[in-house]
């Protein structure tokens, strides 16, 4: 899809700088999905160079702070890219951004690759790994997740917790 | 695509409809036995091979809503139900589109998967077998259906069917904790799958405490207890009187997924097949004798006069997107109807057979779903591991079963996935994006803040899992119009389905207790039941709103009875009014207890496949002490990319 207008593409390190603001990842860690490219030219395609354009000054206006995005259109392009980045899906907009960009396409979320869902940053917020994808091995569920403190194990026969524990037969 | 293979010719013993779990077993245990079987399977065979496992998986990375059916390609000719076909209205109620029509106070919200290895492919995996007292409700506590037959009778098969599912668990600890009894020594084929943290954190404050369901009723002791899977763990070396086990790997790949490694999406699609499927069974078929034709839609079952049935007829397709059909029929000495509860319902009512005790597709049950949700004071690391590996178990028997139906707690490993969308909706949430575009946006958190707090929300979303017993109620059930068609022409399934009072009792009882149980974990309770378009399964009950969800356990539509008055089947799943026509499956269980239904499923399977290699041997030999086809007979169809 041709952007309507004849702004100047926002570049990757553009897109990744602003990324990384809205992500609260780095760029390094951002690049390492291997899903850059495919975000950047998604969020072309779907809300225009202008529109993304828009965005990114708004938020160098801020001072790279997203609190700080006052325009609305902005601050949903915002809203779509962090959820992006963070589910591999791109959501759909509000309905009013979505007719003042007058875009084209249907206002419709989508998965934007199989990667992309494997990639998603949600699962490292919590020290997790995407549901179907990057298996930690077997029996690993066991173990605490960092800052979670140890209980007792199974059969470890926990005093004074009552009732018989399974071993063996 | 290969020309339409010729299977008219010639007769076979068997005609198996549906290779799912229950049709699998059967075919597997009378093709080793000699018997000739032919399998017609309505679904496609795309997910046998190794590329068609891989394309299902990519489909489901893909898939906006994880749902059971996601990974698995939609099918014009044989279409599934899906959990998306039913939403909920602003004010409660419910508007379901999709292969059921719907016409009950409630709906019923579950799917099931037309496809060569059938529903058990996104199944979670779960093993319990029933309780003891489960099978005489009736006689016992003065409700529901009794079996004709009991435990001891089936416990044989049990073994059987953990067997032939690989099926890792502690009978030890099934013994003490459910009351369930095993033969001295008994020891499951591997070793139990390990509890979860999450499992451990729950034990620390739970194990030993007494809850009561309701002020001045007796308390209850709460214990963690391991629950059994079908799901590949360390074979346990005592096994089979210490001659072990070897556990089944993927169908397609040989030396993998023999152990499971934490992928954590069971339902709907295990990455390894560490997770039972059909197919592993498949695999083992004796080739020179099961014969498996893939794109054969039964429609009806061809009887005489005398009440024998002769065969089927179905329909073959080509293209699963635009179907187009031509009728042909296969006949044989014994027809076992093994399409899923719903499906073996539809095709008795449609072929006008079993019918004299007007109990063809009548007492539909499932394992009606109640949620409770949470947040830990600590992070308890959801999304780890199979979705459940312990549960609460002493709600499931006792004489509270007079009053209110019986439930089992499932613990979920997988935070608040399923009753909020969790991690999705949590960081559409965050961000300020609400239900719909149209819904006026939250500011929204970005940058570090937003990292920070879902993880420390997500990281501590702990959930429960209420399934209840829903008892056979007549009034429940399946019918046929031919006003509602699918593309092909057979009548969809018509479902009209509600819950008991006493299933509202125990649902009632399931929500203190819920309460009790973050009251002790010292967890903040979210459970809220709320009506929209995520709860179809909202209802009012003496004053308090509740949602359930379904569990996918459908069952008791061509029930199991002592009499052919008032039931389907006999007590080996044998239609009392066509001696060689059998309907198997969780249709013929006249109560499903609290147990998660499949492998009491395929023990009665395995159990019924004895009693058809008994009436074939009265009719004949097995074709073993004849000639046998020259050449195997491979399956009917080899998918290629379409
Ligand atoms: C999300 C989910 C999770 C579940 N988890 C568990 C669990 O943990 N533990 C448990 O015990 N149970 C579980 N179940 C239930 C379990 O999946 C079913 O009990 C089981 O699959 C029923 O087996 P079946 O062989 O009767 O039917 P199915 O497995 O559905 O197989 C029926 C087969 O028949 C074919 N068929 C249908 N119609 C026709 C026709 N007209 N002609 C030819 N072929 C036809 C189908 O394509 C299919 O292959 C779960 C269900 C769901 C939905
Ligand atoms: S936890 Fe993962 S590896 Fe284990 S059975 Fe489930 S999906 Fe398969």
């Amino acid at each position: 899809m041709t952007p309507k207008t004849s702004t100047p593409a926002p570049s990757l390190d553009d897109f990744l700088t602003a990324s990384a603001a809205l992500t609260g990842f780095d760029a390094f860690e951002l690049h390492a999905t291997g899903m850059a490219e495919l975000y950047h030219d998604t969020a072309r395609e779907q809300v225009g160079d202008a529109a993304l354009g828009r965005l990114l000054d708004a938020l160098a206006a801020a001072g790279g702070d997203p609190d700080g995005i006052a325009d609305e259109i902005a601050r949903d392009i915002a809203r779509a890219l962090a959820h992006t980045w963070y589910l591999g899906v791109w959501p759909q907009l509000a309905a009013s951004v979505h007719t003042a960009l007058g875009r084209q396409q249907a206002n419709a979320a989508f998965t934007v690759s199989p990667e992309a869902y494997t990639e998603g940053l949600v699962w490292r917020t919590f020290h997790g790994h995407p549901a179907g994808a990057k298996p930690p091995g077997f029996g690993t569920w066991a173990d605490p997740p960092p800052g979670a403190p140890a209980v007792a194990r199974a059969g470890a026969g926990a005093p004074g917790l009552p009732g018989p524990r399974g071993g063996g037969a | 695509m290969s020309p339409a293979p010729r299977h008219g010719r010639g007769r076979y013993d068997v005609i198996v409809v549906g290779a799912g779990l229950s049709g699998s077993l059967i075919a597997k245990e009378l093709g080793d036995k000699g018997w000739r079987v032919l399998v017609l399977e309505a679904g496609t065979g795309t997910l046998d091979g190794w590329p068609g496992h891989l394309d299902a998986l990519d489909t489901f990375y893909g898939a906006l809503a994880k749902v059971p059916n996601s990974p698995y390609r939609p099918n014009a000719a044989a279409p599934s139900p899906d959990v998306l076909d039913v939403t909920g209205l602003p004010a409660g109620g419910y508007r379901a589109r999709g292969y059921f029509v719907q016409n009950g106070p409630l709906p019923y919200s579950t799917d099931y998967l037309r496809a060569r290895g059938g529903t058990v492919l996104h199944w979670l995996g779960l093993t319990p077998r029933m309780h003891p007292e489960d099978f005489r409700t009736r006689r016992t506590y003065g409700y529901g259906r009794d079996w004709p037959l009991g435990y001891d009778d089936l416990e044989p098969h049990y073994r059987a069917a953990e067997r032939a599912l690989g099926v890792a668990g502690d009978a030890a600890e099934q013994a003490a904790a459910v009351g369930l009894p095993f033969p001295d020594g008994y020891v499951y084929p591997m070793h139990a799958i390990p509890r979860s943290y999450v499992d451990d954190v729950f034990a620390a404050r739970l194990d030993g405490a007494t809850v009561r369901e309701a002020p001045g009723a007796p308390g209850t002791t709460l214990r963690v207890t391991g629950t059994p899977h079908a799901r590949n763990s360390t074979p346990d070396r005592r096994y089979d009187g210490g001659r072990g086990y070897r556990p089944a790997g993927a169908a397609g790949l040989p030396n993998y997924g023999e152990r499971c490694v934490g992928n954590a999406s069971c339902v709907p699609i295990c990455p390894v097949q560490a997770k039972y499927t059909p197919l592993k069974t498949q695999a083992t078929w004796d080739r020179r004798r099961v014969r498996l034709l893939t794109h054969a839609v039964v429609g009806r079952v061809l009887a005489d006069g005398n009440g024998r049935a002769l065969g089927v007829e179905y329909q073959e397709y080509e293209d699963p997107a635009a179907p187009v059909a031509t009728t042909r029929t296969a006949e044989a000495d014994v027809v076992v109807l093994a399409a899923h509860a719903i499906e073996n319902a539809r095709l008795l009512l449609v072929s006008r057979l079993a019918g004299h005790s007007d109990q063809v597709g009548r007492n539909l049950m499932d394992h009606p779903v109640l949620l409770g949700w949470g947040l830990a004071r600590h992070p308890v690391g959801p999304f780890r591991g199979p979705a459940s590996t312990s549960g609460l178990e002493s709600f499931r028997t006792g004489p509270a079963r007079r009053e209110r139906a019986p439930f089992r707690i499932e613990i979920s490993n997988w935070g608040w996935g399923w009753p909020a969308g969790s991690p999705g909706s949590d960081v559409a949430r965050l961000l300020g994006i609400g239900a719909g575009p149209a819904q006026p946006r939250a500011k929204g958190v970005f940058g570090a803040r937003l990292r920070t707090a879902l993880g420390e929300e997500i990281g501590r979303q702990v959930s429960v899992q209420f399934l209840m017993e829903q008892e056979a109620e007549e009034r429940n059930r399946v019918t046929v119009d031919r006003r509602h068609p699918d593309r092909l022409g057979n009548p969809r399934p018509v479902i009209t389905y509600d819950l008991s009072e006493r299933v509202k009792r125990g649902m009632a009882a399931a929500r203190s207790v819920s309460e009790e149980i973050f009251r002790l974990l010292g967890a903040e309770d979210r459970t809220a039941y709320e009506p929209g378009p995520l709860s179809p399964g909202y209802f009012r009950f003496e004053g308090r709103g509740f949602a359930f969800n379904g569990a996918g356990h459908g069952g008791g539509t061509h029930i199991m009875g002592a009499s052919r008055g008032t039931s389907v089947v006999d007590a080996w799943q044998r239609c009392w009014d066509h001696p060689n026509l059998y309907a198997v499956g969780c249709g013929s269980m006249p109560s499903m207890g609290t147990s998660n239904p499949s492998l009491t499923m395929a023990a009665l399977a395995l159990r019924s496949s004895e009693r058809i290699h008994r009436d074939l041997t009265e009719a004949h030999r097995p074709a073993a002490v004849g000639p046998l086809s020259p050449e195997p007979v491979g399956d009917g169809r080899t998918e290629g990319p379409a």
